[in-house]
């Protein structure tokens, strides 16, 4: 018996090592087969919510020229640098990788990994002629000279309106006009249609509002569109919004100091100090847009109240798409979610200028006035592709090669507008068509030129959201009045956080 | 069988001694080597003086930094902030949780029925995540907290418990609350075998000489409860201390509430330079506090355990 059950008790211990390890084995085996080996070339790509287009065009590649392709797609929502470093870590790494923005690439070109195409040899004709030929305001570049990204594709935002909402509320025959006005009127214009907005809906008193010299009279009557409204913007008031109140709508102010995120990433002390103006001036226009806010059942005051988290992203989505709001600052890549719970509103949508009152003096980038400002939108790339340096000459030539083809050959192209519904940084506004209502906006903006850019992109890390936005919305979202004091507390908070970062 | 236990004790420990090695032990001395380098995650990163500029490397003695992260971490508001915001909590949690689980414990004992069903119930909060207890109570402090039950508008209004999660001292007893529900089940448990450990005989002597039963629970059951109060404290200290995903989920560190979990895991973001070395740093110094003070604690209550 006691024999049996030593030899049971070894047989046991034996399973269980020899189990616990040839799990580890069959893993290993796995990354080998999926990669390096058996591939030419390895894409890590970061829009998860792409991942199915990127396989199909993966597949297309390698039907047309032979080349085997990996594609490695995060899950949608994952942190794209947390995946992507230990994804640096193995012996396999991804030959095209992923960089979101020049604070990012820092830890890429320290650690040697993000390839230069403005220094890098061995580059083909075709891909130098690609590098070379991204935008100056679009490029991943650290001091204007280096090139270190080709763009995912460029997005842009706004203010999103829904035409049919306008049509309803100035009883319009057609909007164009009317649209075309707000784009180009003032900031005090605006401040005046936001407030007469704000009565008409919490009164239903109708008044007249003059809108670039232009008069619109509102309708007496609701419709049934109207009825539904419970404040002007819909807005994510909770901690998952703190992106849309600070990152994005401060990235329009500071637009009036740094043309491109590499300025911003050269700062200096003294020039973060030339932002105090344009903070202030955020801060009022963030004022304005918080004091009219849309909840489900009603309009929201600041307060307590604001910041629940029933107020937050997926709610301020749901109260565009229901019309509850007439405006929600946010960019492209809405469209999806209020599609989902709204088609016909999606479909109808278009963007506005973020509008704030600028003041020409503290606008330092050359060319930049107040009216061109307040007339058009940020324009930026979400995501650049980056060559791994550490690959060998092989799957270099190999990165190259796809990069070019998707971006220059007619069938790349076409996977970019079709498959994956971007709008292609290289677009050619005069004949391009976007897929979706929101995408043909944007190209309108980058149509008419002298679109913003993303400077916050080049902040310190966590700087805008983490710390201003933590502040606004702790502090400020909460309070019922703001003053002029408000104002500048906030942007010597801005200030302060900035310059700490930088010198630490 | 002494023999037999001697002879295979090498084999039947090794499995699990080799697995705790690999995966406990050198993670965390790896863990204290990265504290003391410029570590970046995927390489080190020597950095620069006046006449040589920083470069990545493969050899972790280039990016040797001694001391730094550690001055780095102590100086840095965030973590002094969390420390003592942590060990406010866990003062609170650990009063909390003790208090109400031994309370229902010997309520649980002396019931005739529903024993059963009780215990299930009370143990139930356990089986949950913390994150999705986080949203859970999110919601109770938001919604039946603030409008229904303590607001302006109620008939009960108390300032304290409206919004919660929306000032950092009084986040920190919604946090308690949190864990009491979440442990208290548990722990229940605990004294509950401890309690049906003790000899009714004692109680009846007790009876005999006069005692009430005040005098009774301090002079009968506490003694003799002493080995369960020196598990439950020492597992309410180190969870308290350890706290993570009900942070992240109930307020992630708004209003100044990071713990230092929390904070430890931010740190990497909130640094222009990457601060992986001094999370590592934090992580070293947190796993030293946490270690005294629950060795402290066992050394501590086991003093005070008597044999029945």
């Amino acid at each position: 018996m006691t024999k049996l059950k030593k030899i049971m008790a070894v047989l046991l211990c034996t399973s269980l090592i020899t189990v616990g390890f040839s799990g580890c084995g069959k893993k290993e085996e796995k990354s080998a087969s999926n990669s390096g080996g058996a591939s030419d070339l390895y894409i890590y790509n970061s829009k998860g919510e792409s991942a199915k287009e990127f396989e199909k065009i993966a597949q297309a590649y390698e039907k047309e020229t032979g080349v085997k392709v990996k594609v490695f797609s995060i899950g949608s929502g994952n942190d794209h640098m947390a995946t992507l470093r230990s994804e640096m870590n193995t012996k396999q790494q991804p030959d095209i990788f992923t960089v979101q923005s020049v604070s990012e690439l820092r830890e890429w070109t320290d650690s040697e990994k993000a390839m230069d195409f403005a220094t890098a040899e061995g580059l083909t004709e075709e891909f130098k002629a690609l590098a070379d030929g991204v935008n100056k305001k679009l490029r991943l570049t650290t001091n204007g000279k280096d090139n270190y990204g080709i763009p995912y594709c460029i997005e842009g935002y706004g203010y999103i309106v829904d035409k049919k909402m306008l049509i309803d509320i100035f009883n319009l025959e057609f909007v164009d006009t009317l649209l075309e006005d707000l784009r180009e009127c003032d900031y005090k214009e605006w401040e005046q249609f936001v407030k007469a907005l704000g009565e008409y809906i919490s009164d239903g008193k109708a008044t007249s509002v003059k809108i670039n010299g232009n008069t619109y009279k509102m309708a007496k009557k609701k419709t049934a569109l109207t009825k539904k409204l419970t404040g002007v913007f819909a807005i994510a008031a909770d901690q998952s919004g703190k992106w849309t109140y600070s990152d994005h709508m401060i990235n329009v102010a500071m637009n009036e100091v740094f043309e491109t995120a590499a300025d911003a990433k050269a700062a200096k002390p003294d020039d973060v100090k030339r932002l105090r103006g344009p903070f202030i001036t955020y801060a009022k226009a963030l004022n304005l847009k918080t004091s009219y806010m849309a909840g489900a059942n009603g309009p929201v005051k600041r307060g307590e109240d604001m910041i629940s988290s029933s107020n937050n992203y997926d709610a301020a989505i749901q109260n565009m798409a229901k019309s509850r709001a007439v405006f929600l600052k946010n960019g492209i890549w809405a469209y999806n979610s209020i599609a989902a719970e709204n088609p016909e509103v999606a479909d109808r949508l278009t963007f506005l200028p973020i509008k704030m009152p600028f003041v020409q003096s503290e606008i330092r980038v050359k060319g930049y006035t107040v009216g061109g400002m307040n007339s058009t939108i940020p324009v930026f790339v979400p995501m650049y592709y980056a060559i791994n340096n550490d690959a060998d000459e092989a799957h270099k030539k190999a990165a190259q090669d796809f990069l070019v083809w998707l971006n220059t050959s007619e069938e790349g192209k076409k996977f970019i507008v079709e498959t994956l519904a971007f709008v292609p940084y290289n677009v050619d506004a005069a004949t391009v068509t976007g897929k979706t209502s929101l995408a043909n906006s944007l190209i309108e903006y980058v149509r008419r030129g002298n679109t913003l850019t993303d400077p916050y992109h080049g902040a310190p890390n966590n700087w805008s959201s983490n710390m201003v936005g933590t502040k606004i919305y702790e502090s400020y979202l909460t309070k019922e009045n703001w003053t002029q004091q408000d104002y500048e507390d906030i942007a010597d908070y801005a200030i302060r956080k900035w310059i700490e970062a930088i010198e630490d | 069988m002494q023999k037999y236990y001697k002879k295979w004790f090498w084999f039947f420990t090794s499995p699990a001694l080799i697995f705790f090695v690999l995966v406990v032990i050198i993670p965390f001395l790896t863990g204290v080597l990265y504290s003391f380098t410029n570590w970046r995650n995927t390489y080190f990163y020597a950095n620069g003086n006046g006449t040589v500029d920083g470069y990545k490397t493969d050899k972790w003695y280039e990016a040797f930094i001694g001391f730094k992260n550690y001055i780095k971490a102590f100086n840095s508001e965030e973590f002094g902030s969390a420390l003592v915001y942590t060990f406010a909590f866990t003062f609170v949690a650990v009063l909390l949780i003790n208090t109400v689980s031994l309370l229902l414990a010997v309520l649980l004992t002396n019931i005739r029925t529903g024993k059963g069903p009780l215990r299930a119930i009370f143990f139930m909060p356990n089986l949950l995540s913390g994150l999705a207890l986080g949203f859970i109570w999110q919601f109770i402090f938001e919604y039946v907290f603030t409008k229904i039950l303590f607001g302006k508008n109620s008939i009960l209004h108390i300032e304290f418990f409206c919004n919660m999660t929306h000032d950092r001292w009084k986040a920190l007893f919604a946090l308690a609350f949190m864990a009491t529900w979440q442990m208290a089940g548990y722990m229940m448990i605990i004294y509950i075998n401890g309690l049906n450990n003790i000899p009714t005989e004692l109680y009846e002597a007790a009876d005999m000489d006069g005692a009430n039963v005040w005098q009774k629970f301090k002079i009968v059951t506490m003694p003799l409860l002493m080995p369960s109060i020196t598990i439950v404290f020492f597992l309410t200290l180190a969870n308290s201390f350890k706290l993570f995903d009900q942070n992240v989920a109930l307020t992630n560190g708004t209003f100044n509430t990071r713990m230092i979990a929390l904070n430890i895991v931010q740190e990497i973001s909130d640094r222009a330079d990457l601060g992986y070395g001094i999370a590592q740093a934090e992580a070293i110094i947190f796993f030293v506090i946490v270690a005294i003070i629950t060795l402290l604690q066992v050394s501590f209550t086991k003093k005070r355990e008597v044999e029945a």
